[in-house]
């Protein structure tokens, strides 16, 4: 029981909150057209979780996810001006990110720097070349219907949305749990040394994993930008701390004390569904932040007072 | 001063203590002595107040005392400086000398000036140029000591100064100016008790000695009367057993070739080579560089100039993977930090070296679990691993199985080179003796195996051929009827000494 309690208790809490809101506002909360509402609020969110998730699977800290969503969303728009095809332009960005990342993961691993140190440098000079190339200005226009229906409407029944969550969740799950290279993340996350005494090559697999928490965080840029027809050079500014705490909520959930895919799309759902119904009932937005603060310190307690009894 | 009579403790069934005398003087400096494992930090422990003896008393001035932990031991004026130094290194002498003590005050600030003079008062007498504003960061290892040594007697007054080792990782000039420092506190009236694998330093600058041998005090006495040979004989102690000793290999062809490969800190050079089915055992005392080769050899760490090469192809610094790709293994020394993944399950841990092994389908990296469960069951049955599901975590198995998988976790490869640094750390019997069949089996089956161990016992069961470190250097290559205890004992305290070369 206490077993269950332990995998299953995140999920349980996720529950338990929605049952409260349904029953505090049953008309505007329980709605059919509001919980779309709320995986649509989650979709990005999640995405930049679930790819800092394999970073956290290794071990290490991805604090340059919000400068790459941003750098992202302007980087496709500027070459969208350039006349350069969506297709070819979001490569384009896809690539550049995947740079940065094996960057960070390079000197993280290489040189044994602190992944925090590193990647907020790193988020840093991204957001300086983020600045740089839009003059600090929101950029709009001659961004084509075809490039924004990415992330708009609806495919067979679901919104179009959700479908590149579905797919970059799998795409993680996969990576951390179905092929050898999760083994190998999870083993240097679990214990480095042991890991490279055992053969592991600690070097390339952390720069894999920091380029897939890249190129994730820029497909939110590409995917914010496309929705909203325009992009911000600070664009991805709340994607940082929320992802962390979806995490960190997920590590509480169904592997205790691991960073899972699973665990942080229920991390992102709670603080989603928390965000959503509080502005329903009427709570203001700074009231939100101190109960989604609690929420998390809560969590990371439980799982404190969880491991001092096992 | 000090009186211990028939301290004994045990550890889970393995006695650390079983029966050890030890008596010091003020105002002089006892030697003791003995070799890996017999016992001398136990000893020092239960004075430290870090370990409880389960019988036995530890008298002071005459009169009983039980030590209830590190602060009482501290009130008591016991001072213990340990191998590993525990100094600020931003702080200077000075500052490091008052972490942990009480400070002289002027109002709420502390007082640097009245700091420095209870310093310099101290320092005069025991290390008269030692520099006082450097940060320690800074200094040389012995001037690091020295730092320690000062910080000593500091605070309440110091009656008992236990030194581990301090000259272990000191050149003989800073060495010496050590010694001159142990003297100046024995001549202040404080007890010393001197810890050190130098038998030249220890009959140079102690009273007395003791010697531990297997947890017990076998002998003791002025160091007047006595000498190295004397001392060599009481440390290594064990009457010539006769058992089948394995015999020297020849005939098979040479597995690995380390040719004047550096190690250690002093630059030193190592050449040796292992045949096919034969195992060289490695013996030093601990801070001889034996792990520091052996994770050369393993490619855990980059080397400096020579030649390793398998089965005759060199292999690059640094890269295990050239090893493993030619058939090494490594069994490393710790096994929680170095070896298991504490985390994930028994299955992952078995598997980690070998993952195409537990692939779904051969040409994908995707991993199947029932392969995984599989592999671990195959290990399991061979090795016979006591464990009651693969997915569960290493830790829940005991040390003995613990150190199985690290074993386990090489089979199904054709093994060529195996390397053991101290395979059974903290087993148990019985599964020492599994353990040693299992490396024995690796053996027999072709593998060059190189081993290093502080277990005597342990190295005369196992190794075909037995090299000997000592201050970085090859001291002593014996096998067959040479290998005896004595020998082996008297060739790793030779420091700086005549060096012999048996063949």
């Amino acid at each position: 029981m206490t077993d269950f309690i332990r995998k299953f208790g995140t999920l349980l809490a996720l529950v338990a909150i929605v049952a409260l809101f349904a029953a505090l506002s049953p008309d505007a909360f329980g709605s059919a057209n509001n919980l779309i509402n709320i995986t649509q609020q989650m979709t990005l969110l999640s995405i930049v979780a679930v790819g800092a998730t394999v970073v956290m699977a290794v071990g290490e800290f991805d604090l340059s996810t919000a400068s790459i969503v941003s750098f992202g969303g302007i980087l496709v728009v500027f070459l969208l001006k350039l006349g350069v095809t969506p297709p070819l332009a979001c490569l384009a960005v896809l690539a550049g990110a995947a740079v940065f990342g094996a960057i960070s993961g390079l000197i993280v691993s290489r040189f044994e720097v602190l992944s925090f140190i590193v990647t907020l440098a790193m988020g840093t000079i991204i957001g300086g070349i983020t600045f740089w190339l839009c003059d600090g200005a929101t950029l709009f226009g001659s961004i084509p219907d075809g490039f924004r229906n990415i992330a708009r409407g609806h495919v067979a029944g679901l919104p179009t949305l959700t479908w590149w969550l579905i797919g970059t969740s799998v795409i993680a799950w996969v990576v951390l749990d179905k092929v050898e290279l999760g083994r190998r993340l999870y083993a240097i996350g679990g214990n480095r040394e042991a890991a490279r005494l055992a053969g592991v090559r600690i070097v390339s697999n952390t720069v894999v994993a920091f380029m897939i928490s890249a190129v994730f965080s820029a497909l939110v840029g590409i995917l914010l930008t496309a929705r909203i027809g325009s992009a911000n050079p600070t664009g991805g500014g709340g994607y940082l701390l929320n992802a962390y705490a979806a995490i960190f909520l997920g590590m509480t959930a169904f592997r205790e004390g691991e960073a899972n895919v699973a665990g942080t799309l229920v991390g992102s759902a709670i603080i989603a569904v928390i965000g959503n119904g509080l502005t329903i009932l009427g709570v203001s937005t700074f009231l939100q932040d101190i109960i989604t603060g609690l929420i998390i310190l809560a969590a990371v307690l439980v799982r404190r007072a969880g491991r001092a009894r096992g | 001063m000090l009186d211990i009579r028939g301290l004994e403790k045990s550890f889970g069934g393995v006695r650390a203590l079983a029966g050890a005398n030890l008596s010091v003087e003020a105002g002089s400096v006892h030697g003791l002595l003995g070799e890996n494992g017999a016992g001398k930090s136990t000893l020092i422990k239960a004075l430290s107040g870090l370990v409880t003896p389960d019988r036995g008393e530890i008298r002071l001035d005459g009169s009983i005392c039980e030590i209830h932990g590190v602060q009482h031991a501290e009130e008591l004026g016991f001072r213990f400086i340990h191998q590993e130094l525990s100094v600020v290194p931003y702080f200077t002498a000075v500052e490091n000398a008052f972490v942990g003590r009480s400070y002289p005050r002027r109002g709420p600030f502390f007082n640097k000036q009245a700091m420095r003079n209870m310093v310099a008062g101290t320092a005069r007498d025991i290390a008269p140029d030692l520099p006082l504003d450097l940060p320690v960061g800074r200094m040389t290892t012995g001037q690091k000591q020295l730092v320690e040594i000062i910080r000593a007697l500091m605070g309440s007054p110091a009656r008992l100064v236990v030194m581990d080792e301090p000259t272990a990782s000191l050149s003989d000039g800073e060495a010496r100016r050590l010694h001159s420092a142990v003297r100046g506190l024995a001549e202040r009236g404080v007890a010393v008790i001197f810890i050190s694998h130098r038998l030249d330093e220890v009959t140079e600058i102690c009273d007395h000695f003791t010697v531990l041998r297997n947890g017990a005090t076998v002998g003791g006495g002025a160091i007047g009367e006595t000498n190295r040979g004397h001392l060599v004989e009481l440390m290594s102690g064990r009457q010539e057993v006769v058992v089948a000793r394995p015999q020297p290999h020849t005939g098979s062809e040479v597995v690995l070739d380390v040719d004047g490969l550096a190690f250690g800190d002093r630059g030193n050079r190592v050449s040796f080579q292992i045949h096919a089915g034969e195992i060289l055992g490695l013996y030093g005392l601990v801070g001889a560089g034996r792990s520091s080769l052996m994770k050369i050899i393993w490619g855990a760490r980059r080397q400096g100039v020579g030649r390793i090469s398998l089965d005759g192809v060199a292999l690059r610094s640094g890269r295990i993977s050239d090893r493993i790709d030619r058939g090494g293994a490594y069994v490393p020394e710790d096994r929680r930090t170095q070896g298991l993944i504490t985390v994930r399950s028994i299955a992952e841990n078995l598997a980690l070296t070998n993952l195409p092994a537990v692939r779904k389908w051969s040409r994908l990296p995707i991993i199947s679990w029932k392969a995984l469960a599989e592999r671990a069951a195959a290990v399991k049955s061979q090795l016979t691993i006591r464990m009651a599901s693969p997915f569960a975590r290493p830790l829940t198995l005991s040390g003995g199985n613990q150190q199985k998988l690290l074993f386990g976790r090489w089979f199904g490869r054709g093994i060529r080179l195996l390397i053991l640094d101290e395979p059974t750390r903290g087993v148990d019997v019985g599964a020492k003796a599994e353990l040693h069949a299992i490396a024995r089996d690796f053996a027999a089956r072709g593998a060059a195996v190189l081993l290093t161990t502080s277990d005597m016992d342990e190295l005369l069961a196992l190794a075909n051929r037995v090299l000997v470190i000592a201050g970085g250097e090859v001291t002593a290559t014996l096998s067959g009827d040479e290998l005896k205890p004595a020998r082996i004992i008297d060739a790793a305290f030779q420091h700086q000494e005549r060096k012999v070369s048996v063949q």
